[in-house]
This record gives structure tokens, sequence and C-alpha cells, in this order.
């Protein structure tokens, strides 16, 4: 190992460790370094509020966009947690109206690519949905509260607003 | 003086210990192409049509990277894809592993700028850096037999090159176990392996919050029982803050390190957050030319016992150990 070599790597290795250390030590998070703060605070409250995407379909009726696959490339916790960043920003309305779209939009090009097999929608509804925990889980699909925050109309042939 | 001297010397026998090249070598294939498996069905051009999520993250806001076209991301991904695969089979090992690092950070980096930072391929990245700065390609590659066959100056076999980005990848993962569980102790205390917190954690799991859902329903089961998340929650604090004694003691390392593997699958079992990049990346802390060594010994004892090989004095008690066979094996590769 050459001199120059040695000198690179324990560049790289200083880099990496002390990236660590400071995002540790700091409790900073720089991605790819952090200092992994998932799951570090403590629930007590036996109840708690979740965003949750619901299509609208032709007849009116609701269908819970629970599942992965209809809010591509999103999951449940990254979409969740982005409604809470738009929620606190000044234009919050229309940055969450706009998100909501933008999600329905997507659900819709990609069924129509055969890409998911949920169906059609004439609009997408942005619910804070609140839950008492069951210790079996049981009313997973019966929220005991929710409340609208947006929603957003597919036109058809026309792009959605 | 003194102690400056002997602490240099302390990080140069633990980064710069010389090692088999055949370690890295096999580390950085299985790595490489499981981790090319693992991301081969991930579409990472949808983020490109999620504009109105957009709140860029350190790392993109200060290097002004921009969500590529959908398009450019499907060109970028198959790309990086692409380069996974020859690093893992050694072909152009040095600039498929650039390659890979340099999209890898951008594609794995890029749904984080979307709402929130998750923390499930952080250790993928620093894997590809530092396989990116090694001479991983040096064994068991496809550019060793190549140089064989041009008769070009031969790799050592045995070198400080091929230690220290195994442990480069200790540390990282080290680190990564001590952050989580310092965390914990920061913002909670042992209140947080003491408390009803891990049992509501494991209940609320099941309502779809997560990237992925609880495999089993196991969660439920466990959440039942306080004393059960409690002494769960506490083997988990443990094993997260005491997880860099891996570094230091070499009969405990084994041990702690199969642990963290099962405590991924733990949570994904019960929780379902979707850690299995750092099960991916957990391969390459596996020392693979053990068990080449293994797998060999087994054959020439199969081969010892062949009524053909039987009247082969040289043959008789002899068993290969890993050095011998990892040389036997580069002999072979075309080392």
């Amino acid at each position: 190992m050459t001199v120059l070599r040695r000198i690179i790597v324990n560049g790289l290795l200083a880099f990496l460790v002390c990236g660590s250390l400071y995002d540790i030590t700091r409790d900073q998070e720089h991605w790819p370094f952090s200092q992994y703060p998932m799951f570090s605070g403590i629930w007590r409250a036996t109840t708690f509020r979740w965003y949750r995407l619901v299509g609208v379909r032709d007849d009116g009726g609701e269908v819970v966009l629970d599942r992965a696959r209809y809010i591509q490339p999103f999951d449940q916790s990254r979409l969740h947690l982005a409604f809470v960043q738009l929620a606190l920003r000044s234009d919050a309305d229309k940055a969450i109206h706009a998100a909501v779209a933008n999600c329905l939009a997507r659900y819709e090009r990609q069924r129509t690519l055969g890409e998911h097999d949920g169906p059609p929608l004439r609009a997408m509804r942005l619910y804070l949905l609140e839950w008492h925990l069951d210790p079996e889980a049981r009313n997973v699909d019966h929220p005991d509260g929710r409340q609208l925050v947006a929603e957003a109309r597919n036109v058809r042939g026309y792009e959605v607003q | 003086m003194k102690f400056s001297r002997s602490a240099i010397e302390a990080w140069n026998r633990f980064w710069f210990d010389p090692g088999p090249a055949t370690r890295l070598g096999l580390a950085r294939a299985v790595f490489c192409l499981v981790a090319f498996l693992f991301y081969l069905p991930h579409d990472f051009s949808e983020w490109a049509t999620a504009a109105p999520f957009w709140m860029p993250i350190w790392l993109f806001d200060n290097l002004h990277l921009p969500v590529l076209s959908v398009t450019s991301l499907a060109a970028a991904q198959s790309i990086w894809k692409l380069s996974l695969a020859l690093t893992g089979i050694g072909l152009f090992t040095r600039a498929s592993n650039v390659v890979a690092a340099v999209l890898g950070t951008y594609l794995l980096g890029l749904p984080h700028n979307f709402g929130a930072t998750q923390h499930y391929d952080t250790l993928v990245v620093f894997a590809l850096w530092i396989l990116a700065f090694s001479r991983a390609g040096d064994a068991y590659s496809l550019d060793a037999l190549r140089r064989r066959a041009q008769h070009r100056r031969q790799r050592p076999t045995f070198d400080a090159e091929y230690s220290w980005p195994i442990r480069a990848m200790w540390v990282m993962t080290a680190l990564m176990f001590f952050g989580a569980g310092t965390s914990k102790l920061r913002h909670s205390g042992i209140e947080w392996a003491l408390s009803d917190n891990l049992q509501l954690l494991l209940v609320r799991a099941y309502y779809h919050v997560s990237d992925g859902d609880p495999l089993t329903s196991l969660g439920l089961t466990v959440a039942r029982h306080a004393w059960l998340s409690r002494a769960i929650a506490c083997g988990a604090l443990a094993l997260e803050t005491l997880y860099l004694v891996t570094l230091f003691s070499r009969r405990l390392r084994p041990f702690v390190g199969i642990g963290g593997m099962f405590f991924f699958v733990g949570i994904r079992a019960l929780m379902g957050p979707t850690f299995e990049p750092y099960l991916v990346c957990g391969l390459f802390l596996i020392p693979w030319h053990r068990a080449e060594a293994a797998v060999l010994r087994v054959l020439y004892n199969a081969r010892s016992y062949a009524p053909h090989a039987a009247g082969d004095p040289t043959g008789a008690g002899h068993v290969p150990t890993a050095a011998a066979s990892s040389s036997s094996v580069r002999s072979a590769a075309g080392h």
C-alpha cells in the first residue's frame, strides 16, 4: 500500500467516522449521515392521527388507499410525514391541495397503464384519521374520527385540477 | 508524544492489518450481486412526477441536485443497476464501483427529498463509497482473470488494502446501531424500554402506518404481554447501544453481529419497516473466505475418500486451511 493510497484511505475513513460521530453527538441529520432517530420518542397516547388518502369512485363511494401500490412511489409513512411538513407551511392549503391533485393524477396514470388494480376515481380526498388503539387492531378500517383536509377532482379528459 | 504515537499505531493496526484479497473479493461479489437483485425491481423514475412534495435535504440542496425527468431517471437507474452487476462480477471493477457509488447516492437519496428522511439505505451508500475507494476487484473478479490472461503483474494476495474496507463496514454498522441507541436514550431515557412504549408502537404498526406492513401478527401477541414487550425493548436498546463492542471483541463479534441481523428481521416481522437493505449490507461483514474454506474442505475430503484417490499418499490426513484453500481457489480463478 503506497503512502499516497494510505493518505487517501485515511481521509475517507476520517470523513466517514467524523461525519457519523458529528451527527450522533449533535443530534442532527445530514443524509447519508444520521443520528438514526427512528422510534426514539416515547409513545404514551392510546390514540393517534394519521393522514390518509381516500379515493372517490364514480358512484360516489369512497375507497381507502391504504395499500402502497396505490400511492407509489410513496409509502404510508413517507406520505403522512410529507403532508405533516406541507401543513406547516404558510401556504399550507394551496400546497396540500396541489399535493393531493398530484397523487390523483399519478394514481390515474398508473391505473391506465395497468400498474395497479384500483378503481377509476373521480376525486381524491385527504383525511386526517384518528384511531383509539385496539389491542387487536380490529378498528383499522373504522377510524374513530376523521377530518377532511383537502379534495382534488378529476375532470375526465383534462388534467387534474 | 508517546501517546500520540501509540494512538497512530493503534489506528494503523486496526485499519491496516494485512488481510486476504479473497475475503474482500467475495464480500464485494456477494454484496453487489445481492444488492443488484434487491434493487432490480425498484423504480425510482416515479419521483420525477411528485414535484409538489419536493423538500430537498441538505445534500441535494447544497449540491443543487435537481429531480431528473422520468426518462433521465429511468436511464440513470438502469446504468446504476448495471454498474452494481458489473461490480458484482468484477468487470471494470473500479469504474463500475465509482458509477455505482455516485448514481447510488443520487438515486437512494432522492426519495428522502419528498417529505421524510428515512434510514434504511444509509449503509448501502457507505458500502458503495467504501468499495469505490478499495481494491475489491483484485480477487474473485473477471478483471483478475483478464489480468492473468494478459500476463500482467499480479496483485498481492495478502495486503492491508483488503482489510480496511471490511473494517470500515464494521465501524459504520456499529455507529449506525450506536446512533439509534443513543438517540433513544437522549430523547426518552431508559423509560423508552421500561414503559408501555413498545407495546403501543407494536399495536400502532398494524394500522398501515409504515413503509411496509408487519409480516406476521406476532407483534400483537407480544404487545399483549407487558413484560415481554419490555424485555424485547431492553434487549433492543442494549444491542444498539453496546454494538460498538463488536469493534474490539473478536469473541463477541459473531454473536452481536448475528443478533443485529435478527434485530432487523424482528422489526420487519413485528413492526413493518423495511430494513432489508441493512441485511444486504450485513452480507459484507460475513467472512465468506471461511465459508469457502469449509466448502473446499468438504470437497477435498470427498475427493480424498473417493476410490481413485485412495492410494494418494499426499492427500491422507491433509485438510485445507482457510489460507491454503484461498490460495488454491485463487490459482483456479486466475490469481
